[in-house]
């Protein structure tokens, strides 16, 4: 056995649980085998240790029996490795001289109809953590002080709440957004449910507030290129797109008194280039010098230069007093330091065309939900007009398509969750129709009506009761009749257990909604991880839904996962708030983790320098020798550097080589010593 | 045989030999114009029939499919075939044994009986994926054995079933509207055509038209009020129990609902064979139950 | 649990029994063997109807695949085995193709009509092939008119298959009689004609 510096004086503490332990194995068992183990003085159990009572056994024994190591068997440590460490610290011990064995979530919950082996297991498991426990050693955390500003990345609702709160808490805030324009999704929409606001009309004033606002810094059209840092300390690189088109500030920079782009126009009236307009889903068109709409925030034109011609047309209409286009212009970069991050950056719709069995960019009428937003929008490229894209007649009969691709399991492009918004836009684009068109019906093909938000319940009421016509059953597939392009829809009316095929003149599909294809490259920049589904994954479902596991990095909205406008902008918020409390707590403690140099042993060959993911390593002279030095800040305690080291020189702060021995050790001679 | 060619062993199945040899012979005699020879599979039985007879004991159809696979095994060859019904019993089974060992060993407790073993040694193959793989033929190929091109006829595919679904257990990709059938017709010269509802089951399948032959022909009958509706000249298919279904299914859909469609139906090796210049004699396109007469004057 | 009610009336005990329909009259062994049959997780039916909304048999008769996949989900082996409308599935597969649930409706009703077929329940042509099979080989044999054509179109009178080499039949038969499937086919035939 390894060798320990002082007596080991262990205390060893059984969580119950409830019933969620002790109902699967012997907490008496393992109480009785923790006794026998060689260091512990005392054992004990409770129904809940992270009770105050509970807490109170393991202040009230470090007193009593002079312990210097603790062991709680419980739950997992990303739960309450906190609590028991501050018990732990009360009791007048450093806080580190605390291990944790997960005899719940990897023992009782696993293993719940084997009552001897969970208790053998759980046996094992105390003896590790009580083998860890004897060579702790006091550690310190480290406090590093955070920088007084905030990143947060895209500009939709969320993003955009997410950065006037920080604003508003006195903190400056970089809002960066991909896009020439602010806004995001919800600027695409009409109406929104259940009130049907004009969505433009409550966004617009966000828009323009995260526009003027003292504390935000807007950088449009800008994504970020390299993330570097920890908590408190974030260098990001942001690349500034080559936007062609200078405002008024940039223009004064290069001279041009009174210059700068005006949003006036007249350059985009003689481009001779025209390309579909995403904003519009491509059902209009816009020229290679554009804005997305009369709206958007900044009010500043952008050259797109995959498809300008370089004509200079536009630079001759701008005139030689605004001089505001730049044709030549290139992508800038801009370091910044921000001291918490939020990571806002939305969703996509999922290639719907793929489920060939609905034939959407197979059959003219087949739109998405978002193409429906726009062709019943007054701003829109039908002004409002709801027209069949065959033929520009008003369709009289409109037939919903809910979960297209979504709560399907088939693989491929389609999802299985559940996207929770589209049976609410369903229901509003019900409204809508029959609102605007006199006599039309709208026909809801749903599994199921997932109407489970505040006044949701309600607004499918009211729809019903307007006269939508509701067929409980999937849609198996669409036929376009070639020669009026109206549609077949069949399915089953599974309430009267009857097949139907309906013919519909237009047909639109609530697509299921995915993670934006840049998100991947963006979380791993930001060491961000993702859930099962795809979307980021926060540090807790319930607890922490607005942070992640890398300490400093928040998230908001529809890229954690599904969620509507007033989830969006409640997660904002919360991330927001959650995001401010380091910067306004000025510093962060880290978890003292790091790598330490043993400088003696040091060969000073820099293996190690290379190998560090985190570039926090380098090579220093001291004593008149080269060795390795560890920026403890930048360290997250990964061990790449020591496992590698040749000669041993690098050790890992709270799991040393000794300890991590120790924990082998004692599992495979189960305490006898060979 | 030159040394070029590929060989198959081909199974016939019951329907191609028995009812429109014509299927046989234009599938041996095409095919040996693009490359590929077609060697008797001695001793072969009905595939046995997915529907009719995996649907009463899935064990005897696995084994009795065995039984077929295991001969070609014994060649050393491939499996080709010119029958959905056939793909699915022989190529399914295969496939499945290849990958369930539970399944393979019950097979093998019963094949040891008549001492034979299911090894997995060999791959099945539609004959007309291999016309369409242009690895092994492709279209180009098939369009240059043309001679007498089907120009001004107007062809409705049927793609069948089985080939293609379920189609995350088959290779074949979209079976919502796929479009390969149609570059094989058109290189004859011919006009393929689209029309409602393409990817429609036949009717025949599953046992439905020996069970309930109304309901069966209904369905039929519907495919061909899709398919006349734009002007097709004759509806082809790979399989010839669509073709049976189709063709005598269009005598049978007179009697009992009255209609009348006169639509030829042809397996895509007697369509083929036309248009390599084979005559409709060669061909036994007089065992038809629908007369090919209109069509036939359209292209000789 | 259920209660005795204790109405004191023999026919008012009866119409206010407990009726939930999983209690006498289901099987849950009926489930595990469509699954295993059909390898496919028939218990994760949602009852969607896609499945009936692509069947080509649906919109011309009371054959409702999703009713049968219910039955499955809820071991109603009796109801399930008992329905003709078992028999008029095409397998065509489109349900399994579009099912979102990834399941394979097809396979669940050849498990089930496997199932009935092990309670004398199959319809007589299935049975017909079956007896056409163990005597040639071929479920559907040669004629006289065919082999005719055969010889004008300079192939064998019989193909190459056991039509052509009988000798193979005996091995076929000895499959067949290996899971006793002819035997019940005439036996079920027979009781058929009584």
């Amino acid at each position: 056995m390894a060798e320990t510096k002082e007596e080991s004086r262990i205390g060893v503490f059984i969580c119950h649980c409830g019933t969620n332990i002790a109902g699967s194995l012997s907490v008496e068992d393992v109480k009785e085998y923790a006794k026998t183990l060689d260091g512990v003085v005392v054992a004990d159990d409770y129904q809940y240790m992270c009770s105050t009572p509970g807490q109170s056994k393991i202040i009230d024994a470090i007193k009593e029996h002079n312990l210097n190591g603790v062991v709680v068997a419980a739950c997992s440590p990303r739960l309450h490795e906190p609590t028991f460490r501050t018990a732990t610290e009360e009791g007048g011990l450093n806080k580190f001289r605390f291990e944790m064995a997960n005899i719940r979530d990897q023992n009782s919950w696993v293993h719940m109809h084997d009552w001897e082996g969970a208790t053998n297991k759980a046996k094992d498991q105390v003896l590790i953590a009580v083998a860890k426990a004897r060579m702790l050693e006091d550690l310190q955390p480290k406090s590093v002080p955070v920088e007084h500003a905030a990143l947060v990345l895209g500009a939709g609702v969320g993003g955009m709440q997410a950065a006037l709160d920080l604003a508003g808490a006195g903190i400056k805030t970089y809002l960066v957004e991909k896009l020439p324009t602010v806004g995001g999704r919800m600027s695409q929409l009409d109406k929104t449910f259940p009130t049907l606001d004009c969505s433009q009309c409550i966004l617009t004033p966000k828009m323009v507030d995260v526009g003027r606002h003292p504390n935000i810094e807007l950088r449009t059209y800008t994504e970020v290129e390299k993330v570097e840092g920890y908590i408190g300390n974030f260098t990001i690189t942001l690349r500034k797109k080559a936007r062609g088109v200078l405002t008024p500030a940039e223009a004064l920079e290069r001279g041009i008194v009174g210059g700068g782009c005006n949003g006036c126009g007249d350059c985009s009236e003689v481009c001779p280039v025209i390309k579909p307009n995403p904003f519009e889903m491509g059902m209009a068109p816009r020229k290679a010098i554009y804005i997305y709409h009369p709206q958007v925030m900044p009010l500043l034109y952008t050259v797109d230069f995959d498809s300008c011609v370089k004509c200079g047309l536009c630079v001759e209409a701008c005139g030689p007093e605004k001089r505001a286009i730049d044709l030549d212009s290139v992508d800038t970069f801009e370091e910044i330091k921000v001291g918490t991050c939020i990571l806002a950056i939305g969703y996509d719709l999922i290639p719907i065309e793929e489920k060939k069995e609905w034939g959407y960019k197979q059959f003219d009428n087949v739109i998405t939900g978002l193409e429906f937003e726009r062709l019943i929008c007054a701003s829109g490229p039908t002004t409002g007009h709801l027209i069949r894209p065959s033929d520009g007649q008003t369709p009289m009969k409109v037939g919903f398509v809910l979960c297209a691709g979504s709560r399907d399991n088939t693989g491929g492009v389609a999802k299985p969750y559940c996207s929770r918004f589209c049976c609410m836009y369903c229901l509003k684009h019900a409204h809508q129709i029959m609102e605007k068109i006199p006599g039309a019906v709208p026909y809801l093909f749903y599994m199921d009506i997932r109407a489970f938000g505040k006044m949701y319940e309600e607004f499918y009421y009211r729809i019903q009761n307007e006269g939508a016509k509701f067929i409980r059953g999937r849609v198996a597939n669409i036929l376009e009749d070639p020669i009026t392009k109206n549609l077949m829809v069949y399915a089953e009316d599974t309430l009267l257990s009857r097949p139907v095929a309906m013919e519909m003149d237009m047909v639109v599909l609530a697509a299921a909604i995915q993670p934006k294809p840049e998100a991947e490259k963006i979380r791993q920049m930001f060491g961000v991880s993702k859930s099962q589904d795809g979307w980021l994954l926060e540090a807790h479902p319930k607890l922490n839904p607005c942070g992640t596991t890398t300490a400093g990095i928040y998230l908001a909205g529809v890229c954690q996962g599904p969620k509507d406008v007033p989830d969006t902008v409640a997660q904002a918020e919360g991330a927001a708030s959650a995001a401010s409390i380091p910067i306004h707590t000025g510093e962060v403690q880290l978890e003292p983790y790091f790598a330490q140099c043993i400088d003696s042993l040091c060969a000073g060959c820099g293996m190690c320098v290379n190998l560090c993911p985190y570039g926090a390593l380098a090579l220093v002279e001291k004593d008149g020798r080269t060795v390795m030095e560890v920026t403890e800040a930048k360290c997250k305690g990964c061990g790449t550097c020591g496992g590698f080291c040749p000669g041993g020189a690098i050790k890992m702060q709270h799991f040393t080589s000794p300890q991590i021995c120790a924990q082998i050790d004692a599992f495979l001679l189960k305490g006898e010593d060979y | 045989m030159s040394g070029n060619m590929r060989q198959y062993a081909f199974f016939l199945g019951c329907i191609a030999p028995n009812r429109y040899p014509g299927c046989e012979a234009a599938a041996i005699k095409t095919s040996e114009k693009l490359g590929i020879e077609l060697l008797p599979l001695k001793g072969a039985s009905c595939c046995p029939a997915p529907g009719a007879f995996g649907a009463i004991d899935l064990k005897v159809w696995y084994a009795l499919a065995a039984r077929n696979l295991v001969l070609a095994e014994e060649m050393n060859m491939d499996i080709t075939l010119i029958c959905n019904g056939c793909y699915k019993s022989i190529w399914e089974v295969n496939h499945i044994l290849k990958h369930n060992d539970e399944l393979r060993d019950g097979v093998n407790e019963v094949l040891a009986e008549v001492d034979m073993e299911f090894k997995g040694s060999i791959d099945v193959w539609h004959l007309i994926e291999l016309y369409y793989d242009e690895k092994i033929c492709g279209v180009e190929k098939v369009r240059a054995s043309v001679t007498r091109p089907l120009t001004g006829t107007k062809i409705a595919p049927h793609y069948g079933c089985h080939l293609l679904k379920p189609k995350k257990e088959r290779h074949f990709g979209d079976t919502e509207n796929p479009m390969w059938f149609e570059e094989l017709i058109d290189a004859l010269g011919a006009e393929s055509v689209q029309y409602r509802n393409k990817m429609q089951c036949c009717g025949a399948g599953g046992g439905v038209r020996g069970f309930d032959l109304t309901h069966s022909l209904d369905i039929t009958n519907e495919k061909l009020i899709n398919v006349q509706e734009v002007g097709a000249d004759a509806i082809t298919e790979f399989c010839p129990f669509c073709q049976l279904q189709y063709d005598r299914g269009q005598v049978e859909i007179a009697e009992k609902f009255g209609q009348v469609y006169d639509l030829p139906v042809l397996h895509y090796n007697e369509l083929l064979g036309l248009a390599q210049g084979m005559t409709p004699q060669e061909l036994a396109l007089d065992l038809h139950a629908v007369d090919c007469k209109t069509f036939l004057e359209k292209i000789l | 649990m259920a209660r005795v009610k204790d109405y004191g009336n023999a026919e008012l005990e009866e119409k206010l029994q407990d009726t939930s329909y999983y209690a006498d009259d289901a099987n849950p062994q009926f489930l595990e063997d469509v699954k295993k049959l059909s390898r496919t997780a028939a218990n994760m039916c949602f009852q969607c109807g896609t499945c009936t909304g692509s069947c080509p048999s649906a919109p011309r008769s009371s054959y409702r695949i999703r009713l049968f996949m219910r039955r499955g989900v809820l071991g109603l082996e009796k109801e399930a085995l008992n329905d003709p409308d078992l028999w008029l599935c095409t397998t065509c597969y489109s349900c399994t193709d579009r099912c979102p649930r990834d399941l394979a409706p097809t396979d669940v009703i050849m498990a089930m009509r496997n199932l009935a077929f092990k309670v004398d329940i199959v319809p007589r042509n299935f049975l017909k092939t079956v007896q056409l099979i163990y005597k040639t080989g071929h479920g559907v044999p040669n004629n006289d008119v065919n082999r005719a054509a055969r010889v004008k179109l300079g192939l064998p009178a019989d193909p190459p298959t056991t039509h052509s080499y009988p000798e193979f039949i005996p091995g076929i038969q000895k499959i067949m009689d290996f899971y006793k499937m002819k035997e019940n086919a005439d036996r079920i035939l027979s009781e058929g004609e009584q």
